[in-house]
């Protein structure tokens, strides 16, 4: 297929967290807010004069500073954010948004908290927010209020951040352009040939998520219409198609290598995947702009953190939807090494996603960066002979 | 007189049983039974039980908030 | 036939023979270690604490305890059909009939070398223990549609998860409303127990596809009902988190494999913030509406009321116990018989086997201090200890005061639940009822803001601690999650603090013997102490209970 005229731009991006755009919105007079969890609205990092950073740690392959402060026993993902701030790679971060989420990214903004200098930032505070568990009314109801005094309060009071609703509106109205672009060429990949691969989509969604958006829009939106009129190899160089589900990713060489095995990724359901991070904020009549924001973030979120017994069962069928929308032949379940929550959901998804639904599961236990993988390599090469005999098999 | 002789029996009795319990105490013969016998016999005997299979526990997609009794 | 060597009579100095007889031989002479049977944690024969304390070990102890071991199954179980209950019950459940039937190991193990005042003292805890786990056990066995239990009981009775607290069921309890832990007795009770029974539950829910290095408490807790090893004896279900994610995770295997109607009811994690107490009590809320969806029963304000008046009583009474622990040396409580003693109760809630108890520790604890009693005479360093102790191995407390002198005062897991409940108004009743579930065991100090596990400091001053025995559970996330901060704050204060490394319920990383290695090997080398006791140094019970 014809190259994509950003593509090696936005790689670029990827390689730092302070990237280009970053420094530039910051001389540009906006705060820099970062964040880690999905479940810290991004629109509200990006109201007025500020802009949402999710943090990544590129490159980072040995926490050994960061190991001595949370032992080697943690996941990679927590660790290797620590050792990039230990290193002085999130000094541009003005605020973290925190989230007692997953216990190692707590831990890991605890040590922001807790540690004096840790970042070589003036105005840097850290500042924490509680996450129900449950999607019930109670649960917005709280989810709203939490994000009304630890969010908006907090900016206001420490950084004069105009936090109105009419300011959280603008911000919706931000969010919901990128959102619209990523999922319009998030769209490609349902085609029976689709016109954009895995790799090229999460390189797209990450920049969308670590650069300011008022400096990455015009180039996305650029990319869009060029995907519009992309043509697809006449022989498809992959073998099946897959869904990516699980805990954290924000690796794009991840899904160069499962491409690498003759997979086609047309589905992101994990953190820092698109299938909620990129969906259209409404707000229903009547509603402020706040709960609206509470109610998307509680509502489209298929965290295995949900303990209502619905939620708990319902997602396995979400990405079993996932799968049938978007034409996968099968499902890699992956989660970060001694990520709990997704080590349990991981057990269940691999019995429970091929009994009663009837994808083939293919369960990963991966680390935060693993393009030397021989042994990942061979499991998902595996897994594409496997999908591909059965789908002879099946005549299809 | 018969009184007395059963009286002094069961005081006999009661004297040798509560001896020998001392013994099963001080020798720790009730942990080397459970440990030597009794938990050997129950490990096998779970070790060899019949289980349900997990894999064919349903599990359920509901509707409602969590599913009726 | 040989003659007997008469002139060794002579070395023998018979004074002292029959003092040791008469009183038990003083602590630095009583090489308890000599009495183990290698790699069982058998005894060659149990120990002689001189004639009283034997005789009381005999009597008060070891048949008091065998005899009410029985009296509470007629009495619990509801007469002889309950007996016939506990016996299929037995033949069924692996965690029954592996596990518990060694009960009075467990007394010998926690209660070695204990003497006086604190032999008994410590064994009322144990005897409290055991009489919970039997009032649960027939709670199970009566209700059980797997051996033939009573439906109509069954009826009214809830399944939780261990840590949601047994307040839950207060409001129902003269109507018969009944709550069981699901894991507490086929799980954490069983660790300490009888270490054995656990393995396989691990060992099971890693065959179905979990990685091995989740927390093995909520691997085990999976892995029970993995097994299909969990009666039948609820009709739905209401589950928390406790402070960890796999704790979390461990709640979608269990909903799989229970498949009951199941109410969550989660506790916020940043629980300083007052603003999140109205979530909290509409939750618990909405769990009473569950429960009474579910069993038919209803609300009673009055005996809800009662019973946390009857609780707070114990924390009340818990608070003067640590005023004894902190301020004097005549708390007669050890170590392990405090930990457990206090996680039971505050956990599982106000009944009346705990108040009987209280009432037994109240009389002897005054006795001590009135007569300035010592009750721990060999102490060299008063210990706190922080974070989550390993459940295979809780007995450590006593086997380092015998060995080393090491006292352990207080543990964090004790320092939880430590609130009055109002029962002035319903409004405040619940608000301190949602307060105190966020108060629970680990989640009071291992989530919320680092301020929480950072209270060791004030801990240790409060309660004259000169060393921490930090348990280093190497599966716990959130506590590896700030091993060097510990390290960094102990170096900056001088502390001296033991790491304990250890995997909560499985032996199998971390050895009981590589435990006392290391606490041995801090001792010698960084205190350059001798041991009381040379004899518990080193010794293999790699298979023992």
């Amino acid at each position: 297929m014809r190259d994509l005229k950003h593509l090696i731009y936005f790689e670029d991006l990827l390689q730092e967290a302070n990237n280009e755009l970053v420094r530039k919105g910051k001389e540009d007079g906006n705060l820099c807010l970062g964040y880690t969890c999905y479940f810290m609205p991004e629109v509200l990092l990006d109201l007025p004069g500020c802009f949402a950073v999710r943090l990544r740690a590129p490159r980072c392959t040995s926490p050994d500073m960061a190991s001595y402060y949370m032992s080697g026993r943690t996941c990679h993902y927590g660790r290797s954010l620590l050792e990039r701030a230990l290193e002085g790679g999130f000094n541009f971060i003005d605020a973290q948004l925190a989230t007692e989420t997953c216990t190692v990214t707590c831990r890991f903004q605890e040590h922001l908290e807790y540690m004096d200098g840790v970042i070589n930032n003036a105005t840097f505070k850290t500042e924490f927010t509680d996450v129900p568990f449950k999607k019930n009314e109670n649960s917005i109801d709280h989810y709203r209020k939490q994000l009304r005094i630890h969010v908006l309060d907090f900016l206001s009071r420490e950084f004069g951040v105009d936090v109105s609703d009419d300011a959280i509106r603008k911000a919706i109205e931000i969010n919901n352009e990128v959102n619209d672009i990523i999922t319009e060429i998030g769209n490609f990949r349902k085609l029976d040939n689709p016109t954009i691969t895995g790799y090229e989509f999460s390189v797209i969604t990450l920049v969308s998520m670590v650069c300011p958006k008022y400096l990455i829009v015009d180039k996305l939106r650029e990319t869009l219409e060029e995907l519009k009129t992309r043509e697809p190899d006449d022989k498809p160089n992959y073998k099946i198609k897959v869904m990516l589900a699980g805990s954290e990713n924000d690796d794009p060489d991840f899904i160069k290598l499962i491409e690498g095995c003759g997979a086609l990724v047309v589905a992101d359901r994990y953190c820092y995947g698109s299938l909620e991070a990129r969906n259209h904020i409404d707000i229903a009549d009547g509603e402020d702009p706040l709960t609206a924001v509470a109610r998307h973030y509680l509502m489209t979120s298929q965290c295995a953190r949900f303990m209502e017994q619905k939620e708990m069962r319902h997602r396995k069928k979400v990405l079993a939807d996932y799968a049938k929308e978007y034409k996968a032949d099968g499902i890699i379940v992956e989660s970060n090494k001694f990520c709990e929550y997704w080590s349990f959901e991981r057990m269940i998804d691999t019995i429970v996603l091929p009994r009663d639904f009837g994808y083939p599961v293919c369960s990963i236990e991966k680390e935060y960066i693993n393009t030397a993988s021989g042994q990942l390599r061979t499991r998902f090469q595996a897994f594409v002979e496997s999908v591909e005999l059965k789908k002879i098999q099946e005549g299809k | 007189m018969k009184a007395k002789k059963i009286i002094k029996r069961t005081l006999g009795l009661a004297a040798a049983a509560y001896a020998g319990l001392f013994c099963v105490f001080y020798f720790d013969l009730d942990g080397k039974l459970l440990y030597y016998v009794v938990e050997p016999f129950m490990k096998n005997h779970f070790d060899n039980m019949e289980r349900r299979d997990p894999h064919t526990v349903p599990y359920d997609m509901l509707d409602s908030e969590y599913m009726d009794k | 036939m040989k003659k007997p060597d008469l002139s060794k009579l002579k070395e023998v100095d018979f004074k002292k023979a029959a003092r040791d007889f008469v009183y038990g031989k003083p602590h630095g002479e009583r090489r308890l270690g000599d009495l183990y049977i290698p790699k069982t944690g058998l005894y060659k024969h149990r120990e002689w604490r001189g004639i009283k304390d034997t005789m009381y070990y005999f009597n008060n102890i070891w048949l008091y305890n065998y005899g009410m071991i029985v009296r509470d199954l007629m009495v619990y179980g509801g007469g002889p059909k309950g007996a016939v209950q506990f016996l299929k019950g037995t033949w069924r459940y692996r965690w029954m009939g592996q596990t518990y039937l060694t009960v009075m190991h467990w007394f010998d193990r926690c209660l070695e070398g204990m003497r006086g005042e604190t032999l008994k003292a410590s064994a009322w805890h144990f005897r409290g223990i055991t009489s919970a786990c039997l009032y649960q056990i027939t709670g199970f066995f009566n209700r059980d549609l797997n051996i033939g239990g009573d439906p109509a009981l069954r009826a009214k009775t809830i399944g939780t998860d261990e840590t949601v607290w047994g307040g839950i069921i207060y409001p129902y309890m003269d109507q018969g409303g009944y709550y069981l832990p699901t894991q507490m007795i086929p799980y954490f009770v069983t660790c300490h127990c009888n270490n054995h029974t656990v393995l396989n539950y691990i060992d099971a829910v890693q065959a179905y596809g979990l990685p091995g290095d989740p927390c093995p408490m909520c691997q085990a807790e999976a892995g029970i009902y993995i097994e299909d090893d969990v009666p039948d004896s609820y009709v739905a279900m209401v589950t928390t988190n406790e402070a960890c994610d796999s704790s979390v995770g461990t709640s979608v295997i269990q909903d799989w494999m229970m498949n009951k109607p199941l109410f969550a009811m989660p506790q916020v994690m940043q629980f300083d913030d007052d603003s999140v107490l109205e979530n909290c009590a509409k939750e618990i809320e909405m769990a009473w509406r569950f429960i009474e969806e579910q069993t038919g029963l209803e609300f009673h304000w009055e005996e809800l009321k009662k019973h946390i008046e009857l609780q707070n009583k114990q924390t009340q009474f818990e608070r003067e116990k640590w005023d004894v622990a902190a301020n004097t040396h005549s708390y007669p409580i050890n170590g392990v018989a405090q930990a457990l003693y206090r996680i039971f109760y505050s956990q599982y809630g106000e009944r009346p086997f705990w108040h009987d108890v209280d009432a037994k520790v109240k009389k002897i604890m005054e006795k001590c201090v009135n007569e300035d009693i010592n009750t721990f005479p060999m102490t060299r360093h008063r210990v706190i200890a922080w974070s989550c102790a390993p459940l295979y191995y809780s007995a450590w407390c006593t086997w380092a005061y015998n060995c080393w002198g090491l006292n352990t005062i207080i543990n964090m897991d004790s320092l939880m639940f430590d609130l009055d409940i109002r029962t002035d108004t319903y409004e405040n009743c619940l608000m301190d009822i949602a307060k105190y579930h966020e108060w629970a065991p680990m989640r009071r100090m291992a989530v919320g803001g680092l301020q929480h596990i950072f209270e060791l400091w004030e801990n240790m001053e409060k309660f004259n601690c000169d060393m921490v025995m930090m348990y280093d559970q190497l599966q716990c996330k959130g506590m590896q999650g700030v091993v060097g901060l510990f390290e960094d704050e102990f170096r900056a204060r001088n502390i001296h603090a033991i790491w304990m490394p250890h995997a909560l319920p499985d032996k199998r990383t971390v050895p009981r013997s590589q435990i006392r290695q290391i606490i041995n090997d801090y001792m010698f080398t960084v205190m350059g102490e001798e041991p009381l006791d040379p004899s518990l140094l080193d010794f293999d019970d790699i298979d023992s209970w």
